[in-house]
């Protein structure tokens, strides 16, 4: 299935700005599960130059500078990405779960581009509080599958979706006494609760279809970008988990970049001089292109 | 070694070594276990002899002097005021032979090669990582990996240009690397201030004792960055970035951005434009080649690295990336500061360079290694354990110093998070001779020394600044936990050659006029420190006037002038119509003038004026003249309050000698300093104040006619300087008309507000244009609209008052002028100083 999407971003400031440094994760990458076939990056006022490389993940990031007074700033991508079905697991289907915390490091077992995605983060600070919220879900020999998606529904189930419970340096361990937050806060907190054992886990952001199927619920996140986890066993690989949809994803999340935390892929990382007061907004739309 | 130097005799009997008697059980630097001096000491020593102890102590007494007045301080950790203690140096160096030094040189240059190595391969390939020789965990948990300077060509691979080695010798006598310091090494120009003082405070014996010179590490240095930046273009701006005034190593900033003949910025001054780095300065944006780096690694760019940083550039990862600046060192060169790396040196050095390691580190071990753990736990309370990559919150603990339930809650604490701990085994310290009342003492060692790029390797500062302390424990953690310090002095196998920075090798220079390159922050710190020097001299005259009335026997009959002074003491707080504050007794004001000596909170007061002085003097310490410096801190010293009750007259005589000193400094800077923009700014904030306060207290004493006019008349005269020209003029026939003439409209007086006022219009008419501007600018409008009103003003008008016996033409006038003057200061800064302030984060964005 195709996908067409725009993402707008608006800031406006009270005085001039007379120069700030972007950098942004706005493009989506290409994975094994989609495909980006059109790009593009519309910035106004139009920037001196945008550089595009590709971060440490391998996500495309682009880097601009507004170098003259302004006192509003749009950045606009759009694009297509194709989506692929991906091949259905049952949770049995897996080993069980300690298997995957115990293998080695090396291709054959735990690779290194996995590996890294078991330590604290900046956002995501492992605790005992975590491990033992998570265990519940994984008493000895449960397949890992099994594990991970009671984790997500648990999780979708304790804690209530709150945008004014929490803010973006909200740390987790008030998250998990709060039990209230945004994806970001439920996406950082899957996290934590699946490395805590050892479990490796992304953190990803991308955005959702703004209409759902017919006779299906809209879902939270649909009208702004979106965050959920990727988690990781040797029998398939990544899979994908939105533990505030309570849904493994199948279609109609687009996958923008992929990191440890939220601070690896904020969309728009901007530093400016000057500006007063500003404020901003956001609007995502993103509708299937009929075949 | 020398083999004169052992041929010398035995010492004498009164020999300083004495009774100099080492600890048991450690390797001491002077004497060897049976007693006998080690070769290297010999010639030193017996020089020393020669030199006697009472003429050690009295040169030391002199060195100690030096110090203070050269200022070398560093800021205590976490004190809000900024308030600065005293660099603690001892009167003896370490002697260390040639020999010795020299196998420790290829060992740290090994090692620098090493952590270079280290940190091309983790910041590329990882082929460390693939191959098993390190494990992930201490790359992708370390907080120091920074993801966003992975994968980008650093230049010539060069991510260490400045490394700092920790080193502590074990009792058997061989050194050991306790810490690595691969971010921004901190030391190399406290070692050369130490060289400083204790070379001439024994230029004789430092002489024949063929000690090396420091300068070649420094020339090395210079010519690593310069050959790097020099890509760039012929003649390269090279910058040193420290974090500020607040920073704990501002004064070696400072110091090394001298001696090295580097710009010092702060974050602030540069800035990013089409992927390049500037530097602000009061002519525009000049381009920065290189910068040599004080800023940790994390606050180095608030854009990619650690957003909250108030010190970074914005965008300078993103410059380095792309190949347009030589930030030195590498961004996220502290990776390879974890102590857990230590464990895993021996094998990577085979693997990397083919060699074995030379000098040891510390025995470390690593807890999130399975057996290490196992060791670790079961022999815990022999061992020091610590976080496994650096971390400024937790402090390595000696696990034989906590209770049995201290000890358990450590041990659960490595079960939980293993990878997070390593520990080492207790560092045992030398000792060496330390000059403590008038005799020598053994105290405990550590070494810092430093290791610069040069060419294709690395070489050795043939010196290194040493810590000493009474206790072995937690000595070199940190250069300031209030230790003392010492000289190394590593003798020569020959003949030293001297060595001097000041005219290096390769191209002659080309003559040049300092101009308009001046940092704008530099430019507003020198336009500050003008303002607070007058601000600081002016209330202390005042404060003169007032405390020679309160002790003169005609004290109760002047009460009336003393309230006068008062109101101007207080300031534009209290309107020239209010009520005289104050009215009383002599005791009763000389309390209430003492709260503006010595009450830091009154606003106004003398103490709060110099402790402001003081915070501007120190950020532009390295754009003043020494002389100029030690005047400030003679002030400062001076002003000290005294324990036990203050006396008027010690008041009046501390005074006295404050004016004195303010004089000296107006002196300095008037013979002494280029007429470049910097002289031009302290001259600016130097003349607009001396016209605000003379405003002020001309506005609160004159604003009613007072009964004791003449008394008041004299009081104003002699706070202006001004009284013997008026005697001149007018004998002793005390008018206000005459007065104001001398005081207001005089231009020939440099203390009238006309003189300041002509002064002002010069220095106005020489600030920077752009090509742009109308014919005056807004700044010389400013100017000109006071002094032509001052000009045009009849004396004899403005002395006139209205029934009431209120002055109102002439506070007009002086009121005018006065925020007239406020609007000058504020467009100079608008215009050339203040570049928009501090940057901000957009608004992080919340998702769905």
């Amino acid at each position: 299935m195709r996908y067409a999407f725009v993402h707008t971003t608006h800031y406006s400031y009270s005085d001039a700005v007379p120069l700030c440094q972007n950098q942004v994760h706005l493009k989506p990458r290409d994975s094994d599960r989609q495909i980006c076939h059109a790009h593009e990056l519309a910035i106004s006022p139009v920037p001196f130059k945008v550089d595009e490389s590709r971060d440490f993940f391998g996500n495309p990031i682009h880097f601009f500078t507004l170098q003259d007074r302004h006192e509003l700033l749009s950045i606009t991508s759009r694009g297509e990405v194709e989506l692929r079905e991906l091949p259905s697991a049952a949770p049995d289907d897996t080993g069980p779960w300690e298997k995957v915390v115990g293998l080695p490091d090396g291709p054959d077992g735990m690779p290194l581009d996995v590996r890294q995605f078991v330590y604290d983060s900046p956002h995501v600070a492992l605790s005992s509080e975590l491990a033992d919220y998570t265990r519940e879900s994984f008493p000895p020999d449960r397949p890992w599958l099994a594990g991970v998606l009671e984790l997500m529904s648990r999780i979708h189930q304790d804690f209530a979706y709150d945008p004014t419970a929490t803010n973006i340096s909200t740390p987790l361990e008030t998250v998990l006494v709060l039990r209230r937050g945004v994806c970001q806060d439920f996406a950082h907190l899957q996290l934590g609760c699946l490395r805590s054992l050892g479990l490796p886990a992304r953190y990803v952001s991308g955005y959702l279809r703004t209409t759902p199927p017919a006779g299906q619920p809209r879902l939270i996140g649909a009208d702004a970008s979106h965050a959920w986890v990727s988690a990781w066993c040797p029998e398939f690989g990544w899979i994908d988990f939105d533990p505030t949809n309570d849904v493994v994803p199948s279609q109609g999340h687009i996958t923008v970049a992929w990191g440890r935390d939220y601070s690896d892929v904020c969309p728009i990382n901007g530093v400016f001089i000057g500006g007063g007061e500003h404020s901003m907004k956001v609007a995502v739309d993103v509708e299937p292109i009929p075949s | 070694m020398n083999p004169t130097q052992l041929a010398r005799g035995p010492l004498p009997a009164d020999s300083l070594l004495g009774q100099y008697k080492p600890p048991a059980g450690v390797y001491d630097e002077l004497v060897e276990s049976d007693g006998t001096l080690r070769p290297q000491w010999r010639e030193f020593l017996s020089l020393l002899d020669g030199l006697g102890g009472s003429e050690l102590e009295r040169r030391w007494d002199q060195a100690r002097r030096l110090i203070h007045e050269n200022g070398i301080t560093y800021n205590v950790h976490g004190d809000p005021q900024g308030r600065d203690r005293r660099w603690e140096l001892d009167a003896l160096p370490l002697v260390l032979a040639h020999s010795e030094w020299s196998q420790l040189a290829s060992g740290l240059e090994q090692r620098a090669r090493l952590l270079n190595a280290i940190l091309a391969d983790l910041y590329g390939p990882q082929q460390l990582l693939a191959e098993g020789l390190l494990p992930a965990e201490l790359v992708f948990a370390h907080p120091g990996f920074l993801r966003p300077c992975h994968g980008y060509n650093v230049p010539e691979d060069c991510h260490l240009h400045l490394y700092a080695a920790h080193l502590a010798r074990s009792p058997e006598g061989n050194w050991w690397v306790v810490a690595d310091r691969s971010q921004a090494a901190v030391g190399p120009g406290y070692a050369v201030e130490n060289r400083i003082v204790i070379s001439r405070m024994l230029p004789h014996i430092f002489h024949h004792c063929r000690v090396q010179r420091l300068a070649g590490f420094f020339i090395a240095l210079r010519e690593q960055l310069g050959e790097l930046a020099r890509r760039h273009r012929e003649q390269p701006q090279i910058v040193l970035l420290s974090p500020g005034p607040s920073s704990m190593t501002y004064f070696e900033d400072a110091y090394l951005s001298r001696y090295l003949g580097y710009t010092l910025v702060e974050g602030e001054d540069l800035t990013v434009r089409d992927n390049r780095v500037f530097l602000k300065t009061l002519g525009g944006l000049m381009s920065v080649d290189a910068v040599l780096r004080r800023v940790m690694d994390d606050d180095c760019d608030p854009l990619e690295l650690n957003t909250r940083s108030r010190v970074g550039v914005p965008g300078l990862v993103h410059a380095a990336r792309s190949g347009n600046v030589v930030v030195a060192n590498a961004l996220g060169s502290g990776l390879v500061e974890a102590p857990a790396l230590m464990a895993f040196l021996p094998e990577i050095c085979r693997r990397l360079l083919g060699e074995e390691l030379r000098v040891p580190s510390v025995r470390t071990w690593w807890c999130g290694d399975e057996s290490s753990r196992r060791f670790v736990l079961s022999n815990l309370e022999r061992l020091v354990v610590g976080p496994a990559f650096l971390s400024h919150t937790h402090r390595p603990v000696h696990a034989a110093t906590l209770d049995r339930a201290e000890r358990q809650q450590l041990a659960a604490e490595i079960e939980a998070t293993p990878g997070r701990f390593v520990a080492q085994e207790l560092v045992v310290r030398s000792t060496a001779p330390v000059w403590n009342d008038a005799a020598l003492h053994p105290g405990h060692i550590a070494l810092r020394a430093f290791v610069v790029a040069s060419e294709d390797s690395y070489q050795l500062m043939p010196g290194a600044l040493a810590h000493v302390s009474s206790s072995a424990s937690n000595l070199g953690e940190s250069l300031f936990v209030g230790h003392g310090s010492k000289d190394v002095w590593v003798l020569s196998d020959g003949p030293v050659a001297p060595v001097t920075l000041l005219q290096p090798p390769g191209t002659p220079l080309a003559p040049r006029r300092s101009g308009v390159d001046l940092p704008s922050r530099v430019a507003d710190n020198l336009f500050w420190l003008g303002r607070h020097v007058e601000r600081a001299e002016g209330t202390a005259r005042l404060l003169r006037s007032v405390f020679s009335r309160l002790i003169s026997e005609a004290a109760p009959g002047t009460m009336g002038e003393l309230a006068l002074l008062y109101r101007a003491l207080c300031g534009p707080l209290s309107p020239p119509e209010g009520e005289v504050a104050g009215e009383g007794t002599v005791s009763t004001m000389e309390l209430l003038v003492m709260e503006f000596l010595y009450d830091e909170h009154q606003p106004g007061s003398l103490q709060s004026i110099l402790s402001g002085l003081g915070r501007v003097a120190k950020v532009v310490r390295d754009r003043i003249s020494l002389d100029s410096w030690r005047i400030l801190m003679r002030v400062d010293d001076d002003f000290r309050p005294k324990a036990g009750a203050v006396s008027p007259a010690d008041v009046l005589a501390m005074l006295n000698q404050m004016i004195l000193n303010f004089s000296a400094f107006a002196g300095v800077a008037t013979e002494n300093m280029t007429r470049g923009p910097g002289w031009q700014f302290l001259e600016l904030g130097r003349r607009i104040e001396r016209a605000l306060i003379l405003i002020g207290v001309l506005r609160s004493t004159l604003y009613h006619v007072s009964s004791s006019e003449s008394a008041v008349l004299e009081a104003l005269l002699e706070i202006a300087d001004s009284s013997m020209t008026y005697r001149n003029r007018y004998a002793t026939n005390l008018q206000l008309a005459p007065v104001l003439d001398l005081l207001l409209t005089d231009e020939t007086n440099p203390r009238a507000i006309a003189f300041q006022l002509a002064a002002l219009t010069g220095h106005v008419e020489r600030l920077p244009r752009s090509p742009g501007e109308p014919l005056l600018s807004d700044e010389q409008r400013l100017v000109l609209a006071v002094l032509s009103a001052v000009r045009l003003a009849d004396v004899q008008k403005l002395a006139e008052a209205d029934e009431h016996g209120v002055r109102h033409e002439l506070d007009a006038l002086l009121q005018g002028g006065a925020s007239k003057l406020r609007e000058l200061a504020s467009a100079v800064s608008h215009k050339y100083l203040v570049h928009a302030g501090p940057a901000h984060q957009l608004t992080e964005i919340r998702l769905g």
